[in-house]
């Protein structure tokens, strides 16, 4: 049937949603309207902005250009998800620490983009972490700072200073 | 983004019955990369949607030393860019993946989702026809294999049956001494092409002279284009800059690329002369490395 | 005949010290690195922006359309709609009884939707609320609408002509505003030069570029209480503007700013047909209604740059200093007045600013068209003559060979020394100006004497510098709502609630004013609370527009955090016998001045002071006039008076790489701004403002960003074919400061960074005359206009 609502099971942050989308519902919507985590935001509803990055099965990906009913079955992460409790997570702390944050809208995803990358590649060139921040707009910083915080981040989680 | 009747098969079979009953009425959604964007716009609404994107059966990539590559319809980009057989014999295809829009589009779109949307902008269908590949397009009832070169009908239509899926894309392994390259005009890293070229030459080992040359331009026409008169200047003869030179004007006559935001049909036509020479450059250095 | 704001100019000079007398070294907070107070919540997802706010029982919100860039609606039948299951409530133009909202009083031309003909594309004229987003959009696409289409006039061009078709029909050719203004005598100026130019340069049509679009979430507790949670840059503007709409006193009309995502100087601190519609859909529907746009929405019918075409002629004397600038700007306005007055007004005002001018003289108009409605952005107004002054005066120097660096050189405005006040021809007043400075420490950062001797062209690939001035207005001064207020309540553990309207739209202004008061009252910046602004408690504020929050705000926040103190000091005073002036807080300790062994704890002074008179309450209030005295307001009419509290300065240095046989241009990393903000408060945000306020509005206006018009369709309305700059494309830019300390900003501060929007794209385009030998006079230099410039060059040469 048209529209016909679908059986949805999605792992969150670690947690188990159990729901039903009607198929032409998008994962972004489903995060930020059924799951109420509006950390992931909806930016330009268009793949071509990012805002809405998260991470499915370990590889990031726009939510707003997934069907929800894709989702199913897979392990998503989301900037939700990064913090332990009051402890940051080395990207985010980094991100603060070095004021890479301007109006925020973008950290969300760039955080994820950022954390996908590290995730796969601990240490990345610069043209690789530049390559990585290419898929988030951001309209105000010049990137300059967010690019020295995900190479900040990266040697800390190598175990740097 | 209009409703629609959903599947989600697992198998092969299933999805083609499932186009077999819906046929003309039914869209395959893979990644859905280029397929949600017309959704969203309402350019498209089709009755029944068709989610083969689970189907763990198309996502592999195999290389056999004298079959040449294997890959499945839904392998995604990031898989082809980051695979350690095609970085090692079928490096264009990697960088060629590097260059195709943001990781995150990589992440979950797919090869079979791109070539069968039929994009003449896009990459993947102009380097896999200098690499001279083959697809294997699938129905219940039969089984077919078709050029890559012949694939793409005209803008945003592709050669598929209403009943058919492609299920495999198939590289032959290049002879010894041929070098193939891929460059496109971009602004920012990442965009589409305002135009590309995929460019093929295979050399005669000991005196250098051309044997066959293949090349292909990108946003240049409504298919990705074969520039077969271009590259009959360079066939049968040791490749020099004059004859490169000719090969890009050649290439730009007989291209009618569109004018948009991007660049006016004029100024496509003097980039495919650049960049027919400046693929083939890195083709002919590939290809006399052996 | 177009009106235009009348204000008077003050004939008095007054020189005030502001802020405190304590030396710059021995701030504990301010100067150094201060971590935003905002990133946390940033960084975990929890902060929460418009579009994220969920009310119970709300609704969602669309808008309909017009298909016609100039049309009169004949009819609407909105039945279909209102029957559609799911449907709560619908509306038209009519619904708002002739309500007309604009700008300022004299220019309200423009309805909350449309109802007797529309001027743009897409301009809305009906909307509904419905139980979820689709049913919404479903509804708008059966309300049927009649309309007469009407011929448009789709540039200023074609709006100047005899005969013309009208866009507002009491606007006679199609005049929004002019100005025109004499200083001096550019006649005689230019017939003494020796050497005059006259060059043609043109701005492009552009996105604000921000990434939230805007969203909107209004209720009504009652019928005569109306709650709003919207992205605005400045709540003050939808306060009032709502309050007329619907009648209510401002006591009843709450804004409260959730996050927002970005402003940069129009849509969000002003209003769209979306903010208007769910409110009164909230209204008729009786549950709160939400509107979010998505970004096609924002790139075809919010505010956008004007284009401009600015015509400059300069004179100058045999060793390159000007003598007379005479410029004619015309600009689209779009469809609307909104701020165009103040936009085209600012194109003149800082012309004098920062070279030496002594005859100035521009014409300027503003024309309507069916486009969608020009307003301010990043760089307002004088972006684009110092785009076209700067590179002419590259032209310039070319022509008398002398050295771009040297050029600006001589004719940047000198430092004054400490107590004198440099007054330019429009009676525009300098403390400070650290330009010269500037370009000195720009030009050598990116060693522009070593490299200027090298070759350009390597390979296929040619590098070129280019030199950029630039100035901007620092704490806006307007008019009587410029004024902003703050308060200060110290609670009785000792932590402190900062109250300010000022509102942060991401440049960290409430950081930094938070640190002005943690500096002032001698406590630490973590003891310091902010709030989001909620008009209910916050006093008025204009908000984030015209680089006026940390100056004016700041100085308001100085002014409140004072007065707690001297609260608290008059009770230590008392403990210690001594005067209140013989005291001071710092570290968290209070001390006589002169025997600082007598002291006592700030938790402990808080205590004292709320137990002794029990009960206290301490409050301390500040305001800001500086938004409005000291020199007086400018005069629109004339183009005299101090538009700017003070003013910022920059120099900028770029190195560009451009594909000879493409046109492709790109920035290298090879990329220095020296930026005069008087006295950096967070260092790290003024680089970051700085070098973005380069990138995004300046780099991106040289080399990408430009709305395709055809007959007021937009043809590229989405993030692909409008390009917005990007992550690899980027330079690591440097950013050396350069101090001056400005008496009329708190603790010597000036704006940081829209100077820097106004440098990047003369820099850049300068850079490619430097690489290539060719000039791109009308923005953005995208690869193909380089290319088609480099082969008439190549062919010219030829013969």
């Amino acid at each position: 049937m048209k529209g016909e609502p679908q059986e949805l099971k999605l792992t969150v942050n670690g947690k188990v949603y159990e729901l039903k989308v009607r198929p032409k519902t998008l994962l972004n919507d489903v995060l930020r309207k059924d799951l109420k985590l509006t950390g992931t935001k909806r930016g330009c509803l268009e793949s071509t902005c990012g805002v809405c990055t998260v991470i499915l099965d370990g590889k990031a990906v726009r939510s707003c250009s997934i069907l929800a009913v894709q989702a199913n079955g897979h392990d998503i992460t989301t900037i939700e998800g990064l913090a332990k409790g009051d402890k940051l997570h080395p990207i985010q702390e980094a991100f603060v620490n070095h004021g890479a944050i301007e109006c925020g809208f973008c950290i969300p995803g760039r955080v994820m983009m950022a954390k996908a990358l590290l995730d796969e590649n601990p240490n990345p060139t610069r043209e690789e972490v530049r390559l990585a921040m290419q898929g988030v707009l951001c309209a105000d910083s010049g990137y300059v700072k967010q690019i020295e915080a995900v190479e900040i981040a990266a040697e800390k989680m190598r175990g740097g200073e | 983004m209009k409703d629609f009747e959903y599947f989600a098969p697992k198998t092969v079979e299933e999805s083609l019955s499932l186009l077999s009953q819906y046929k003309g009425e039914a869209k395959i959604i893979a990644g859905g990369q280029s397929m949600l964007v017309v959704m969203r716009q309402g350019l498209l609404a089709p009755e029944y949607v068709i989610d083969i994107k689970g189907i763990t059966a198309l996502d592999y990539l195999t290389y056999d030393e004298r079959e040449g590559l294997r890959i499945g319809a839904l392998t995604t980009h990031r898989a082809i860019e980051k695979s350690p057989i095609i970085q090692k014999h079928f490096r264009v295809l990697s960088e060629m993946e590097t260059n195709l829009a943001t990781i995150q589009t990589r992440n979950w779109g797919t090869i079979g989702g791109n070539l069968c949307h039929g994009d003449p902008a896009g990459d993947p269908a102009s380097v896999l026809i200098a690499l001279n590949a083959k697809l294997k397009l699938k129905s219940l009832s039969k089984e077919r294999i078709v050029e890559m070169e012949e694939f793409s009908m005209d803008l945003l239509e592709v050669n598929l049956e209403p009943d058919e899926m492609l299920v495999e894309i198939q590289v032959p392994v290049p002879r010894t001494h041929t070098g193939i390259a891929h460059e496109k005009l971009m602004v920012m890293q990442g965009d589409a092409g305002i135009v590309g070229t995929a460019v093929s030459i295979a050399l005669k080992p000991g005196d250098g002279v051309c044997e066959d040359a293949r090349i292909v331009l990108s946003n240049a026409a409504s298919v990705p284009l074969r520039a077969i008169e271009a590259e009959k200047r360079l066939i049968g003869k040791v490749i020099n800059d004059t004859l490169l030179d000719e090969a890009g004007q050649i290439a730009s006559a007989g291209a009618d690329p569109p004018s948009d935001v991007h660049g006016s049909t004029e100024y496509r036509k003097e980039m495919i002369k650049v960049f027919v020479r400046r693929a083939a450059i890195k083709a002919l250095e590939r290809a006399k490395k052996g | 005949m177009a009106e235009k704001r009348q204000m008077k100019a003050k004939a008095s000079v007054v020189l005030k010290e502001v802020g405190d007398s304590t030396p710059r070294e021995e701030y504990s907070i301010l100067g150094k690195p201060i971590p935003r107070v905002d990133a946390r919540l940033k960084v975990t997802g929890e902060a929460k922006y418009a579009a994220d706010i969920e009310v119970a029982d709300m609704l969602w919100g669309a808008i309909k359309r017009s298909p016609y860039p100039h049309a009169r609606i004949l009819n609407i039948d909105t039945s279909k709609a209102e029957r559609l299951p799911g449907v709560k409530a619908v509306i038209t133009g009519k619904d708002f009884s002739g309500f007309k909202w604009g700008w300022s009083r004299e220019t309200r031309d423009e309805e909350p939707l449309a109802s007797t003909k529309v001027r743009y594309l897409y301009e809305g004229v009906a909307a509904v609320a419905a139980i979820d987003e689709d049913i919404a959009q479903e509804a708008c696409d059966l309300i049927e609408v009649e309309y007469k289409p009407l011929p448009g006039v789709f540039d200023p061009f074609e709006a100047m002509k005899e005969g013309a078709s009208l866009v507002h029909e009491d606007r006679p050719g199609n005049i929004c505003v002019e100005y025109h203004w004499n200083f001096g005598d550019v006649k005689k100026a230019f017939a003494e030069s020796y050497l005059v130019r006259e060059d043609t340069f043109q701005t492009p049509r552009m996105a604000k570029g921000y990434i939230e679009p805007p969203a909107i979430v209004v209720y009504w507790p009652d019928s005569n209480h109306l709650v709003v949670q919207a992205a605005k840059g400045s709540p003050y503007f939808p306060y009032r503007i709502l309050s007329n709409c619907f009648n209510l006193p401002l006591s009843n009309v709450r804004i409260i700013q959730p996050f927002i995502g970005s402003d940069f100087g129009g849509t969000k601190n002003d209003m769209v047909n979306g903010d208007f519609s769910s409110a009164m859909l909230a209204k008729k529907s009786g549950k709160p209604v939400k509107i979010v746009y998505t970004q096609f929405d924002e790139l075809t019918t919010c505010l956008r740059r004007h284009p401009m075409w600015v015509t400059i002629k300069t004179g100058v004397t045999k060793d390159g200093l000007l003598k007379a600038i005479q410029t004619k700007v015309i600009s689209d306005g779009g469809a609307y007045t909104r701020m165009s007055p103040l936009s085209n007004f600012l194109t003149g005002i800082c012309m004098a600013l920062p070279y030496k001018l002594p005859n100035f003289k521009t014409d300027v108009c503003c024309y309507f068209t069916n486009n969608p409605s020009s307003a301010a952005m990043r760089g307002h107004g004088l972006y684009h003559t110092r785009f076209a002054g700067d590179v002419q005066m590259d032209m310039i120097a070319e022509e008398l060979g002398i050295d771009p660096v040297e050029m600006r050189l001589r004719n940047a405005i000198e430092n004054p020394k400490p107590g004198k006040i440099y007054e330019t021809i429009n009676k525009l007043h300098l403390a400070t100006c650290g330009v010269k400075e500037g370009i000195e420490k720009a030009a050598e950062a990116i060693r522009w004497e070593e490299k200027k001797k090298v070759e350009r062209v390597r390979g296929n690939k040619a590098y070129g510098i280019g030199f950029a001035c630039g100035t901007y207005l620092s704490g806006t001064k307007l008019s009587g709502h410029n004024a902003c207020a703050a308060m200060v309540r110290i609670c009785e553990d000792g932590s402190v609630n900062y109250i300010t309207g000022a509102t942060d739209v991401g440049q960290g202004s409430d950081t930094v004013t938070c640190a002005m008061v943690a500096e002032v009252l001698g406590i630490g910046l973590e003891d310091i609370d902010i709030k989001r602004v909620d008009t209910a408690h916050t006093p008025v504020d204009p908000g984030t527009y015209g680089s006026r929050v940390t100056v004016l705000a700041g100085e308001a926040a100085i002014n409140a955090a004072k007065d707690a103190k001297r609260m608290l000091l008059e009770v230590a005073a008392k403990e210690f016998g001594v005067k209140p002036e013989e005291m001071d807080i710092k570290n968290k300790k209070a001390f006589v001045k002169t025997h600082p062994e007598m002291n006592m704890p700030w938790a402990r002074l808080v205590r004292m002071a709320c137990y002794t008179n029990p009960g206290m309450v301490i409050i301390g209030r500040g305001q800001s006039s500086r938004g409005i005295s000291t020199y007086g307001l400018a005069d629109f009419t004339t183009g005299v008076g101090d538009i700017g509290t003070n003013y910022s300065f920059t120099a900028q240095a770029q190195e560009v790489e451009v594909d000879l046989e493409t046109g492709v241009v790109k920035c290298t990393d090879n990329s220095v701004i020296a930026h005069d903000c008087g006295f950096p408060l967070n260092p790290p945000a003024v680089d970051t403002q700085v070098v973005g306020g380069a990138y995004h509005p300046g780099v991106g206006a040289a080399l990408y960003c430009e709305f395709k018009m055809d007959k007021g369709l937009t043809l590229n309305p989405n993030l692909v074919d409008y390009k917005l700059p990007r992550a690899y494309e980027a330079p690591m830019t440097k950013v050396i400061h350069v101090i001056t300390n400005d008496p009329f900003g708190p603790f010597g501060a000036k704006e940081a960074s829209e100077g820097s929007t106004c440098t990047a794209a003369p820099a850049v385009i300068n850079a490619i005359h430097d690489a290539t030998g060719v000039w791109i006079k009308d923005l953005p230099a995208k690869p193909e206009k380089v290319f088609w410039a480099l082969k008439e060059k190549r062919e010219k040469e030829k013969k």
